[in-house]
Order: structure tokens, then C-alpha cells, then sequence
């Protein structure tokens, strides 16, 4: 073969190798026909060949916002255990579960949820998640659970489970998915920033923020009936709960359907608006028609001791404090 | 030629995609041995939070507790402290009572009819957990801290393979 054509093949594998990864393996600056082959060889040495995976044991209560395997092994009778997965916004939750060796006829189970529980409350609520209440479970121990890998619907989800018997366990792989149109988010931090997007969807998307922060509205974007010309005359205050809106939620629970309003606004608007929300929680919340596409980008902060003292001074109703 | 032979590699690349998963990854031996060091590292980091978690926990509850066990031996290794503090922190979580405070707006008060009972009844979890937004706020923290620590852990093997 001539040259030019060798050179030109040595190339493409080049190419071709650098994109499976194994350019790392030519060291030579010459082309030869050693060098060309040893890339088609089969027993290329691999630096590696299996991915690693993140493992270490899981705790009967215990919190996890990394992938992995975790194991859990049961020293002794566990009866109330459970187990909170929280991924980034923009991602789903996928846990997949294997090795379980628990006793259902014994009252073991091992239950799956599609959100958060905490203090007798769920998040997302019963009106704000796609699915209705019975089916955000999935119960190892019903019919030996058809689906071993379960996918949730946000950023969140959790496991519940019980082993009665010592040497009982089970192992768990979590992994992350992309999430294109987050809705219903907890955030991981106390301070970030988020664009939330309902793109002509009937639905209802919260971010929930379980620390006492300043939240800065930058930009609002609602579609709405005849927003091209004056605003809408409203008989009724506020946003009168219909329409597309953002409402902002405080509380001391996760549960946005018992949170109070703390404010909401109706109209787009550019530039920032500051709110100070004293509760243990604060939730953006945007209501969609599904006419239009709504949008509201915003920003968070934690609230330092001398605010939050501050807002406690200034309201007299036991109620977590707003300014 | 030149273009044919340019046409025939645009082709051949379409058709060879790359995978998207990083395998820049260290031979495996190294990989178990230095794996152990994160999480290592990652259960040193939260044992000064536990005791934190352990101390706030024993506070909220100290009076309610007539016979409080004993802490940790003076001479127990990291491990056993660190899962004492662990069976103890889970077992007053298991001994509180169901922190289900519900507060009612005032557009909310009508619903108690019989379908909201029985709802209420599924609406319950599967296991009463008494976690408050302090507790959750720990573990999250812990949880975050472990990311990081896996973060650079894989960030570092990265830079090693981008080094050679």
C-alpha cells in the first residue's frame, strides 16, 4: 500500500481509537505496521475494564446523594428503617435493587417510595404528583416486585424497610438520571440558584427549600390571557387561585397542600423582587394552565441568626416569620 | 480522493459512537485500594457530625428519659463509638412519638368528611419516623459532605489519567 493511503488509514484508526479511548496506548511517533495493528488487537492491555462503582454499607437511617451500591446487613432486628436518596434538580432517581434476601411472610419489607416522607408528610403532595398516592409505592414483598429497578418522578425518593431476622439485608444500586423538565425539586443546598419551566403542561411544580433564606425573584415569565395589553382586572385580590401563577409557601412541614401562602404574584415581572421566609421550609410554587409556557428564574440564600431574630421580633402570631 | 476518503470517515465515525461513560479509570487493584480511602475518610468526617447529632438528640430528650444509658466507654475504638452513637441516635428516633402536627389553613378546615379518613389511614407512612428538619438538615449535610469527597476522589483519578 502506498504511503499517503497508509497514512491516511493510520489516521482514521486514530481517530477511531481516541474516541473508544484507547489513545493513550500510542506512544510511537512513527508509522508502522506494528503500530497499526496493535490497536485491532483484541489483547490490548486495559488499564481498566470494569467502571468503577462507589459502595459502602447502608445505615438504617441514612441519607444518600451520590450513586453507588450500598449494602445493607442486619445485626440485629431492624424495624423501623429508612433510607432518603436526593439527587441535583435537574435529575431522577434510579434505584435498582438486588441480593434481597428478607422474610415477607415474617412482616421484612422493603418498600420503595416516590418522594419524601417526613413528619407525616409527603412531598411531593397528593395534588402536585402524577401518580395517585397507592402507586408512588413499590413493595418488594407484592408478588416478589415484578419491577426490581424504580425510577421516580423527581429529585427525590426513599426507601422504607424492616428485617425481623439478623443477617437479613439487601443491596441497593442508585444512579442518576437527566431530568429534562424538573418539577417538584428539593433543593440539596441552602443557597443556589433556579429556572423552573412548565412548558404548556396542566401541572404544578414546587421547589422546596428546607432552610429559613431570602428568595430573590430575577425574572417571572406567565402567559396569560391579554397580558399583550393592559393587565387584566381583577374583581377579586391577589391571584384568586386560577389562571397561571407563582405563589410562595412557608411552613414547617414538606407537605405544599398544609404550607401557608406567603405571597403570590399573577403578572410577569423583570427584576428582583426580595422575600424573607422564616420557616423551616420555603417553596416556590408555580401553577400552570397549560396555555402557556411559564417561567421564573430566582435565586436563594440562607438567612443568617441575627435576621432570622429579627423576623421573630417583628411578628407576634406563632407563625414562621415573613418579611 | 481526498473528499471520498473524508465522506468515508465522517461515515465510519456517525456509525462508531462513543460511549458516554468515563472510562479513564486507574487498573482495578488501585481502584479497591484507594476506594477505601474516600470512604474512609468519608466515616471520619461524619462521626464529629453524629456526635453532634448524638449531643443535640440526647439534649431535646434528656428529660424525658429517666434512665439515660451510658454515652461510650472512655476507650472505644472509633468504630464501636461511632456505632453506638448510631444504634442510640435510631433508637430515640424509634422511641419519640409521631410528630404529625398538622396546621390548618383557614380554606382548609372543611375537609373531614369520611373519604379524607380514610384517606388519612394510606396517606400514613409504612414506618412512623420522628425526624425533625434539624435531624434532616444533618444527614443531608453528611450526605453532601460524602459527595464532595467522591467528587474529588474521581476528579483526582482524572487528572492522574490526563497526567501520563
Amino acid at each position: 500500500m502506498s504511503v499517503n493511503f497508509r497514512v491516511q488509514l493510520y489516521c482514521l484508526l486514530l481517530m477511531l481509537s481516541a474516541l473508544k479511548g484507547e489513545g493513550r496506548y500510542l506512544q510511537e511517533n512513527e508509522v508502522t505496521a506494528e503500530g497499526l495493528f496493535s490497536l485491532l488487537n483484541s489483547e490490548v492491555k486495559r488499564e481498566s475494564s470494569t467502571d468503577f462503582i462507589y459502595r459502602r454499607p447502608l445505615r438504617c437511617l441514612d441519607m444518600l446523594s451520590v450513586e453507588g451500591q450500598f449494602i445493607f446487613s442486619a445485626d440485629r432486628p431492624q424495624l423501623n428503617c429508612a433510607a432518603y436518596f436526593i439527587a441535583e434538580p435537574g435529575e431522577v432517581i434510579s434505584v435498582e435493587f438486588s441480593a434481597v434476601d428478607i422474610d415477607c411472610r415474617r412482616g421484612d419489607f422493603l418498600k420503595v417510595f416516590d418522594g419524601w416522607f417526613l413528619k407525616g408528610e409527603k412531598f411531593p403532595s397528593n395534588e402536585d404528583h402524577p401518580l395517585p398516592l397507592p402507586e408512588r409505592y413499590v413493595d418488594y414483598c407484592d408478588t416478589g416486585m415484578p419491577r426490581r429497578v424504580v425510577r421516580s418522578s423527581q429529585n427525590v425518593a426513599m426507601i422504607f424497610f424492616r428485617v425481623h431476622s439478623p443477617e437479613s439485608g439487601f443491596t441497593i444500586t442508585v444512579r442518576k438520571l437527566i431530568n429534562p423538565f424538573p418539577c417538584n425539586i428539593i433543593s440539596q443546598t441552602r443557597e443556589g440558584s433556579f429556572t423552573m419551566v412548565i412548558p404548556h403542561q396542566r401541572t404544578n411544580c414546587s421547589f422546596s427549600i428546607i432552610y429559613p433564606v431570602e428568595i430573590q425573584i430575577e425574572e417571572l415569565s406567565l402567559g396569560r390571557l391579554g397580558s399583550n395589553d393592559a393587565p387584566v382586572k381583577r374583581s377579586v385580590p391577589g391571584c384568586g387561585g386560577t389562571g397561571d401563577f407563582v405563589e410562595l409557601l412557608g411552613g414547617n412541614g414538606v407537605d405544599t397542600a398544609k404550607m401557608f401562602p406567603v405571597a403570590d404574584i399573577c403578572y410577569s415581572l423583570k427584576g428582583p423582587a426580595q422575600l424573607k421566609v422564616g420557616c423551616d421550609n420555603a417553596v416556590m410554587r408555580l401553577v400552570s394552565s397549560g396555555k402557556f409556557i411559564n417561567r421564573v428564574t430566582f435565586q436563594y440564600r440562607p438567612l443568617d441568626h441575627h435576621e432570622l431574630q429579627k423576623l421573630k421580633g417583628n411578628d407576634v402570631e406563632d407563625f414562621c416569620f415573613i418579611e | 480522493m481526498k473528499l471520498a476518503f473524508l465522506v468515508f470517515t465522517v461515515v465510519l465515525l456517525v456509525a462508531v459512537l462513543p460511549r458516554y461513560e468515563s472510562r479513564a479509570i486507574e487498573n482495578p487493584g488501585a481502584v479497591q485500594s484507594a476506594s477505601s480511602d474516600p470512604q474512609s475518610d468519608l466515616q471520619k468526617l461524619s462521626l464529629p457530625i453524629l456526635l453532634r447529632l448524638g449531643e443535640e438528640y440526647f439534649l431535646r430528650l434528656g428529660s424525658a428519659n429517666q434512665n439515660p444509658q451510658v454515652f461510650m466507654p472512655p476507650d472505644a475504638s472509633s468504630t464501636t463509638v461511632k456505632r453506638a452513637l448510631q444504634l442510640q441516635l435510631t433508637q430515640r428516633l424509634l422511641q419519640g412519638k409521631v410528630a404529625n402536627i398538622r396546621r390548618f389553613a383557614s380554606s382548609n378546615s372543611d375537609q373531614l368528611d369520611d373519604s379524607m379518613e380514610r384517606g388519612k389511614r394510606t396517606d400514613d407512612p409504612p414506618i412512623s419516623l420522628d425526624l425533625t428538619f434539624h435531624l434532616l438538615r444533618e444527614v443531608l449535610e453528611m450526605a453532601r459532605a460524602e459527595q464532595l469527597a467522591q467528587q474529588a476522589h474521581s476528579n483526582r483519578k482524572m487528572m492522574d489519567i490526563f497526567g501520563k
